[in-house]
Parts: structure tokens; sequence; C-alpha cells
């Protein structure tokens, strides 16, 4: 899709302002809308972290280019809301430090998107998404639909408003889930310092009392429940410690991720000549 | 199993450098056992004993670490879609009664032969076997990744798929579906096997790749059921008769439910030959080493008479090369998953750094 993306971006540089209106590639949306070029048409793009997800982004960029639509990227930090009376300090410095991140991230991207003629504007809100989303439909005229990242459901960001939304998965998708599971990697190492630490207890019980332990458990009939029932109490904690310990140690089975779909084509250039209207002839 | 009790009562006392060994033999055992679905318990029991451990307390002990093991890789093969459980559970039950006729013919070259005589049935056995199947499976591991790795259903599989000699199952998880009357001669060796020689997975794999056609990856999953399943029965008989050194199992456990997991994720990072690569060379080098112990016995049985010091030599011999056996087993996982690991590394660097061009 990248490479796609360029070869556009080349044709285009090369082309003068003035032919821009004869190019028969060029789709009749875009004509229509650079009739009007005060208030251009816009397409939302909305991610919940402080960086939007590129595959979204990719995506947005590829159509706003093919309908001569302006983009608007939305970082949502739903964890900042302001939701009790009581905000802390520290969660105003987190706040800024979201915005200053997602406003410079939003400035490369602007900028680049300058370069292909595509308008950007970069907003930052915190607190519920379907209300920012709102909020910025209010404030800003003129967006045709949202497109989300994976991981956003259509119904928390189209809350009250009335806006088609199409959310990006796919390859980008399973990237964001090995993030996911990523940013949870305390939970991971308190598991397993968790089970390590049961484990350890349940081998320490059994060593300290070893003496008793094996009189007990070589009596021979019944008694062998005892040493069958212990090994499946050790396999299960110690079983998940180790399960825990690979996964801290980043060793686990890669998802199996799906060839990256192919990008989707751009419509084949028209061959039929279309009538155009020339005073200066 | 003869006159088991009077040596009951010597339990090891444990020194660190034995709780050091056990643990990581469990460990590496555990990671090639997770891998190819069997192993460790060959160079376990006989390292046991080298400790001073008494031969059937050594086996108990072994088998009663086997099955939590089997367990837990099984589990975490299940959850990968490896395990066909009703393969696993049709064929243990097969091998349950090859496992029994094992035993009884241990019992009866015992009465005839004494122990000597059952020793070198035991590593006649483990030759012959491991050089016919374990040279079969290297070939084919050989062939294989010759022409580009990709695995191919033997002939011999698909014909007997063909013949419709009911009842016919239809096993899911490997897409195989065949009459049940084949599956059981594959179970009873399997069984046979693990009776004499302790690695029943040394025929089971390869049975169910070659004979029934599922792959190897389905296959050495699915032997992880027969060996929980087998392990366990096993487990509850030496247990009553209080056999089971319940230290050296959990030893052996923690070490090998390491290695176990390893072994199984192992599985989800390298192309299924590398499965058949370590069987065959695990195989054929443990072959090697049985057959340096062929003439300790020969000489218990005065066939030959060689020199002590000869024979403590191949004994000695015959035992680090088991363990280089497993060792080396271990070390082609482990650099498979290092190569695939760094090759997925650079694949990921790669897709960052297209991406930074794009927006950077």
């Amino acid at each position: 899709m990248l490479g796609f993306m360029k070869k556009v971006h080349g044709q285009e540089e090369g082309q003068q302002p003035g032919n821009r209106h004869q190019d028969p590639e060029m789709p009749r949306m875009s004509q229509e809308s650079s009739g009007k070029p005060e208030v251009p048409r816009k397409i939302l793009v909305v991610g919940r972290g402080d960086t939007l997800d590129e595959e979204a982004i990719d995506y947005a960029v590829n159509l706003a280019e093919r309908l001569g639509y302006d983009l608007i990227g939305l970082n949502v930090d739903t964890m900042l809301g302001q939701k009790s009376r009581f905000f802390s300090p520290y969660k105003y410095h987190l706040r800024d430090k979201f915005a200053q991140h997602a406003q410079a991230v939003g400035e490369k991207i602007k900028k680049k998107l300058a370069q292909r003629g595509i308008g950007y504007e970069q907003v930052v809100k915190f607190g519920d998404l379907g209300k920012a989303v709102a909020e910025v439909n209010q404030q800003i005229k003129r967006i045709e639909f949202i497109i989300t990242q994976a991981g956003i459901k259509e119904a928390e960001v189209n809350g009250g408003i009335n806006l088609p939304v199409f959310s990006i998965s796919g390859y980008q998708g399973e990237r964001k889930m090995t993030n996911e599971a990523d940013s949870r990697g305390f939970g991971e190492v308190g598991k397993t310092v968790g089970f390590g630490l049961a484990s350890a207890a349940i081998y320490a019980a059994l060593f300290w009392n070893s003496d008793t332990v094996m009189q007990y458990f070589t009596k021979g009939a019944w008694y062998a429940a005892l040493p069958i029932a212990t090994v499946f109490v050790v396999s299960f904690v110690h079983g998940a410690f180790s399960h825990h310990l690979w996964e801290v140690l980043g060793i686990q089975a890669p998802k199996k991720v799906a060839p990256r779909p192919a990008a989707a084509k751009r419509p084949a250039a028209r061959t039929r000549p279309r009538p155009q209207l020339r005073i200066d002839t | 199993m003869h006159d088991i009790a009077p040596e009951a009562i010597k339990f090891i006392d444990l020194s660190l450098s034995t709780i050091a060994f056990l643990f990581i033999v469990g460990f590496i055992g555990g990671l090639v056992s997770g891998f190819i679905g069997s192993g460790g318990a060959f160079v376990l029991t006989p390292g046991m004993m080298s400790l001073g451990v008494p031969g059937a307390v050594a086996v108990a002990s072994n088998m009663c670490h086997k099955f939590p093991k089997a367990m837990i890789g099984a589990y975490k093969r299940w959850k990968y879609g490896q395990v066909d459980i009703k393969l696993g559970l049709i064929l243990a039950a097969s091998a349950g009664v090859g496992v029994q006729v094992g035993i009884m013919i241990q019992q009866w070259i015992l009465d005839k032969w004494g122990e000597a005589g059952s020793n070198l049935y035991v590593s006649l056995s483990f030759v012959v076997i491991l050089v016919v199947v374990g040279g079969y499976v290297f070939y084919d591991a050989w062939k294989t990744s010759r022409s580009g790795g990709e695995e191919k259903v033997t002939s011999l599989a698909l014909w007997l798929q063909k013949i419709n000699l009911p009842p016919m199952v239809h096993f899911k998880t490997a897409n195989v579906r065949i009459s049940l009357w084949f599956t059981i001669p594959i179970g009873f060796a399997t069984g046979l096997l693990a009776a004499t020689i302790a690695v029943g997975g040394f025929v089971g794999v390869p049975g169910m790749i070659y004979v029934l056609g599922a792959s190897s990856l389905v296959s050495s999953a699915s032997e992880l059921v027969i060996a929980f399943i087998m392990g366990f029965a096993g487990t509850v008989k030496w247990a009553m008769h209080g056999m089971v050194d319940i230290r050296l199992t959990l030893i052996i456990l923690a070490g090998s439910l390491l290695g176990v997991q390893l072994g199984a994720i192992g599985t989800t990072y390298v192309k299924e030959n590398v499965i058949k690569i370590v069987m065959g060379t695990i195989m054929v080098i443990v072959a090697v080493s049985r057959g340096l112990a062929v003439p300790q016995y020969l000489k218990e049985l005065k066939v030959i008479s060689w020199q002590n010091s000869t024979i403590t030599f191949l004994n000695g011999a015959s035992f680090i090369i088991m363990c280089i056996a497993l060792a080396i087993g271990a070390l082609i996982i482990m650099g498979s998953m290092w190569k695939a690991k760094r090759a997925e590394a650079l694949a990921a660097k790669e897709s960052a750094l297209a991406l930074e061009k794009s927006y950077g």
C-alpha cells in the first residue's frame, strides 16, 4: 500500500496545477470538491492512544486522496477523563504529556500530507469516546464519515451522531493485539512471581519434611494417591509458573499473522476520454 | 519388577550435584519431549541408576514425572490446535494391551535367561528398532529438507486410507480417515516398546506419520496424550507398590515442566520437518549408545570374554553418548527456534522501517 501511495504522490508532483482537472485518472468527486475549495469535506480518524494506527491513517489518506477530502486525526485518552471532582496534578501532567505527544505526531503527519495537498488537523480529547467524537463533529463541519482503528466498536464512537463508521482491522489489528500484550507486561510479571512463590512454597514444604513425606508416600496401596495428587498439584502450579515465565521472557508462540491483504486497487484509468468544455480553443 | 521389595527401602540421599543433574536432564528431556512427543526417559532412568537409585525406583520415579509433563505439554499443544485427542485415546487403548504383552515377554525372558538375558533383550530391541525406524525417519527428514521442506503423505498411508474396512474412524485434527484396524498395531507396538525400552514414542510417532498419514506436528502432539495415559496408569501401579521417590520426581518435574513448554512453543516456530530431523538424530545416536552396552550383557551370559576395563569403558561411553543424543536434540530445537525468532525480528524491523519512511 505504501509503495502505491508513493507512486500517486510522484504523479501529482509531476503535474502542473492547471492540468489537475484534465487528469483522466482523477475521479469525479475530487473535481467537484475542488470546485468549492472553501469548505472541504473531511474524514475523521479516531484512535484511543496517543498515536493513530498506521493502518487506519494509511487507509484514510488513500481515501482522502481519491475523494479530495481533508483529514482530522482525533486522539482520545479514555482513561484520563474527568469523572470525579478530584483530579490529581499527576493526571494533569499525564494529560499534558499525552497531548504533547499526539500533537507532535500530528505535526509530522500534517507536514507529510501537506505535500500531497491533503489538509490535516490534529485534535486531542479526554474522556468518553462517543462524546469526544460528537464534540469534534460540532466544532468542525462537514465530516462525512469516521474511520476507527482496530479495537474500537462502532457503538462506542457513534453515540450521539449520525455518521457512517468504518473500522480498519487486519494486519495492523494483529499488531495492535501484540502491543496490548506487551503493555500488560506488569500483569505477566506479577503472575510469574505469584506462581513462582507458590511453587517454591510447595517444594519447600515437601523437602523440609522429606522424612515424613517419604515415609507416607512410599507406603503403597491407597497411599499411592499421595504422590499422584502431589505431582498433579505441582504440575498445575509450577506449569503455570513456567508458562508465565516464558511469556515474560518474550518466548511465546507467534500469532499466526495472515498475509497482509493486498491494497485495494485503484480503478483502472478510463480509456474513454470524457468531454471537456474548453473556452480558449 | 522381580523381588523389588528389599530394594525399595534404599532411597538415596540427595546431594547438590544430584539435584543439579536431575534438574538439567529434566529440562532438556522436557524440551525434547515437548517437541517430538517423547524422550528424556532413556537418559533419566539409566542416569538415576548410575546415581545409585535402585532400578525399580528409577523407573517408577521417572514414570511419575512423565505423565504430568506429558499432560502440560499436551495441553499447551492442544491450545495450538495440534493435538488429535481421539487419535491419542484410541492409540493409548491399544498401547495398554501392548504394555501387558511386553511385560509378559520380559517376564518370560527373565525366567529363561535371567537378568543379563533380559538386559540383552532390551538393548538389542533398542538397537534394532532405533536403527531401522530412526534410520528411516532420518533419511526421510533429509530427503524432505532437500526437496524444500514440504512434508508428503507416504504412499503406504494413502493406500491404507483407501481400504474401507469398517469401522472407519475419522480423525479431525489429523485430517485422516482410516480403518480402526490399522491404528491398533501402531498402538500395540507403542505399548510393547514402552514396556521394553520405556520410550514408546519412538515407534508411536513414526507409526502415526508413515502408516496412518498424520503430519509430524499432529503425531508428536498426540503422542503426548498417549504418554500421559500410559504414564498415569504405570504410575498408579508403581505407587501402589510404594516405589515412587517423590523427591526425585519433583526435582525432574521442576526442570521438565519448563522444558516441555519451551519445546511446545518451539513447534510453532519451526518447519514440521525439524521434528523429524530431531527425532531421527536422537534415535540413531541412542542406537549407537545402546549398541555399546551390548558386550557387557554378552559377557555376563558368557558369550564373549572381554576384559573388564574394556566393558567399563564401553559402558561409560554408552551413557555419555546417550546424554549427547539428548543434548544434540535440544541444540537443534533451540537453534532452529533462535533462527526463526531472528527472522521474525528482522521482518518486523523491516516493516517498521517502511512505515517510518512513509510517515517519518
